[in-house]
């Protein structure tokens, strides 16, 4: 049947990724109800984290600006969301040690929505007069004519620290580099798994994969934002019991499980 | 009033993922329908961003702040292009085109090639043979580097397959092991801010 005449209202092959979102869905609720019950929601300590603050008081020492990058993806990629979420709480921290911030933006909607962010966050620290307009700013869309712009800020203001948090990608070791030239502390942290290397080559901390997505909570130390990495910790238990299991049956001659979990 | 925006969301977001199990024609046709006015968004947020590069840029070259000719010159490509691509259109042939051809693919492609530089002064800050890991990682290095080259072949001729394994078995695991948690941090970054939980993108904590 082609897809102009599909009348159907279920696609029986993806049955298998509604389960995975259901039962996603059922760790994240579960998770939610124990923090909300007093449940001691443990993060371990990320390095490149705990460095956050370090590098804005190097920053404040040295009275050099914070570089924070979100990343060249727009509003559709989750690593975009996690760069704004940890955007708010760097920025709340840049108010409260009187530090100042730039923020170039790639996508016009995430500068828009970033810049909305970062005034939030310097209000609930008591410090909106101290926002300066332009300090989240759009840049271009252009991939090597905003690497050009970030890398010419980066060699004449000569921040003293430098986070890239998001997606990036051919431009990262450029950044990272130039970044290195002048002196500054890097904290990276990124979705894409081709440019991790790279950061992890050049920077003084790196977040790798899904440690990006929980840099949100962990800087906030919410409960209920812990209890999201939690039930994230639970669905990778899961599925990497599943791949075992599944490696194991297939090894003896069932690859019925393995087939399940084929997705399209 | 203040919960508007995040029943929006989730309106919006629920339904774009359950028409990705529901294959009907009219439901495949309204996800269609929704992408663009996502592209409509999109138009009007480049109006406004390029609005405040203007007006940034502006401030810079009114002051004669440190760096303001290239502020001069960001104005004057800006102006041109707008202009330009307004009265001529952007096909083959019109002055925009030809200023892309000649002007903005050329620039890209000299930073571009500026990259192979970078990686060249990461190696050789990043090989060093400190400890354990950074030996393994520097003779690994060089076991890949001289395999991808035609002389690594001439060399010993077992070089191209121990590259091919290295890159086809523990780089691969790695690579599928971080990209299992990327994609579970994906899920759990989008249900917090269907579900309400994350709303810094709204300007709030």
């Amino acid at each position: 049947m082609s897809d102009a005449l599909n009348t159907s209202w279920f696609d029986p092959a993806r049955v298998n990724l509604l389960v995975g979102l259901a039962v996603f869905i059922a760790f994240l609720i579960l998770n939610i109800k124990r923090a909300k019950g007093g449940s001691n929601m443990f993060i371990r300590p990320l390095a490149g984290l705990k460095a956050v603050d370090e590098a804005i008081g190097r920053a404040t020492e040295m009275g050099r600006p914070v570089l924070y990058l979100p990343g060249l993806g727009d509003m559709s990629e989750a690593g975009t969301l996690a760069s704004i979420a940890i955007l708010g709480r760097v920025a709340r921290r840049t108010a409260e040690m009187g530090c100042d911030l730039d923020v170039p933006g790639y996508d016009p909607v995430a500068t828009t929505i970033m810049d909305g962010a970062a005034r939030q966050a310097y209000t609930e620290a008591g410090r909106r007069d101290a926002y300066r307009p332009g300090t989240v700013h759009y840049v271009t869309t252009q991939q090597f004519a905003y690497v050009a712009a970030v890398s010419g800020f980066m060699l004449r203001e000569r921040p003293a620290a430098n986070i890239f948090m998001g997606s990036f990608y051919a431009e990262s070791l450029f950044l990272a580099e130039t970044g290195n030239l002048t002196g500054a502390i890097q904290i990276a942290g990124c979705d894409q798994v081709t440019q991790l290397p790279f950061f992890v080559c050049a920077c003084d901390y790196t977040l790798l994969g899904e440690e990006l997505f929980a840099a949100g909570a962990f800087l906030g130390q919410e409960p209920v934002q812990l209890a999201t990495v939690a039930a994230q910790d639970w669905a990778k238990a899961l599925a990497a019991a599943m791949v075992v299991v599944s490696l194991l049956a297939s090894a003896m001659g069932h690859p019925e499980l393995g087939l399940l979990l084929q997705t399209r | 009033m203040r919960n508007g925006p995040l029943v929006i969301t989730f309106l919006v977001a629920t339904s774009l993922v359950a028409m990705f199990f529901i294959p009907h024609h009219k439901v495949q046709e309204g996800q269609s329908v929704l992408l663009n006015w996502a592209n409509v968004v999109y138009a009007f947020a480049l109006i406004l961003g390029s609005l405040t590069l203007w007006v940034s840029h502006q401030k810079k070259v009114l002051a004669r702040a440190e760096g303001w000719p290239y502020s001069v010159v960001t104005l004057a490509a800006l102006s041109f292009v707008t202009v330009a691509g307004t009265v001529q259109g952007v096909e083959e042939g019109t002055l925009v085109n030809r200023y892309y051809n000649m002007v903005n693919s050329p620039l890209a492609s000299t930073m571009f090639a500026l990259l192979a530089f970078f990686i060249a002064s990461a190696a050789f800050r990043a090989f060093r043979a400190r400890n354990a890991e950074a030996t393994l990682l520097l003779g690994t290095a060089i076991v890949m580097m001289i395999g991808r080259v035609s002389v690594g072949e001439f060399l010993w001729s077992g070089f191209p397959p121990v590259t091919e394994w290295l890159l086809d078995v523990p780089n691969l695991a790695a690579k599928r092991a971080i990209a299992l948690g990327i994609g579970l941090g994906a899920i759990s970054t989008a249900l917090k801010i269907i579900l309400g939980i994350d709303r810094t993108y709204l300007g709030r904590s």
